[in-house]
């Protein structure tokens, strides 16, 4: 799997790539009831997810009419 | 495992089931409903899930079992087994005074506002201790604050056995003390057999199951 060319498709993919991350280590976090995978879970997958969106959002926010346009 | 923290780990693989698609196949946001599933699977559901499992685990966090896993309050968990009615830890644990599956909190959890943040917050405070200096010997643990009577009259305040009990009556200056927590419950050579681990390996055990 390569990433698109198309810049908003490569910041959907990246955020999907930081989100699948996030929610893999909390899915992991869960299977244990233990303080260190409490904290993996809030610190670690909670990292990424937040990053996951934010990048989503940032992709959402800078998409240029120009380039809707040339993709079309 | 509890079937909830099941439910969730569930939803949390077919999230990622559902973003994966967006990450191989990312044109599919081209169209209006792609656009609208992009928000539903990139944003709502991972939310939806952080939030589900943040839930279940301040839930799990509660339990006996999570604060023993610690190796340093291995000691503290044998403690809530003497079988000694003066042990005050365990004959609230062994006589179901307090939820067995929640034994530590129960007692530990301030119940004043914001109190279960406090216990949380505190309990992140043992976790740094614990893995990042020197943790002292369980039989050195000290209370952050000294215990407070609030936590105690939490569930005794108007119990008959606290109000007219012999002992509690017999100085009519003691139950106002004791309710404004100018004499403690736990130190005034009264109730002050708490866990005291350091003894553990001197007192007979209960093999019993709470």
């Amino acid at each position: 799997m390569s990433l698109s060319a198309n810049p908003l498709e490569r910041r959907l993919q990246l955020s999907g790539i930081l989100l699948i991350l996030g929610l893999l280590i909390e899915a992991i976090c869960l299977f244990r009831a233990r303080p260190l995978s409490f904290l993996a879970f809030l610190a670690v997958g909670g990292t990424f997810l937040f990053l996951g969106l934010v990048v989503y959002l940032l992709s959402l926010v800078s998409v240029r009419p120009t380039s809707r346009r040339s993709d079309s | 495992m509890p079937l909830a923290t099941g439910l969730i780990i569930a939803l949390v693989l077919i999230s990622i089931s559902l973003i994966g698609v967006f990450v191989v196949r990312p044109g599919i946001t081209a169209t209006q409903g792609g656009k609208v599933m992009a928000f539903l699977v990139l944003f709502f559901l991972p939310i939806l899930c952080t939030g589900l499992g943040v839930s279940s685990e301040l839930e799990r966090s509660k339990t006996t079992k999570f604060c023993l896993s610690c190796h340093i309050m291995e000691s503290y968990g044998q403690s809530l087994r003497v079988d000694d009615p003066t042990y005050l830890a365990a004959a609230h644990f062994q006589n179901h005074r307090v939820p067995a599956e929640e034994a530590c909190y129960t007692c530990h959890a301030n119940y004043a506002m914001f109190g279960s943040m406090k216990a949380k917050m505190a309990g992140l405070r043992h976790v740094y201790v614990y893995y990042f200096t020197k943790p002292p010997a369980p039989e050195n643990i000290k209370l952050h604050e000294p215990y407070n009577n609030r936590e105690c009259l939490h569930c005794h305040l108007g119990a008959r056995s606290f109000e007219q009990g012999a002992v509690h009556t017999a100085d009519p200056d003691l139950l106002p003390a004791l309710k404004a927590n100018k004499l403690s419950c736990v130190s005034s050579g009264c109730h002050e057999v708490v866990h005291n681990v350091g003894t553990l390996s001197k007192v007979k055990m209960w093999d019993g199951q709470p």
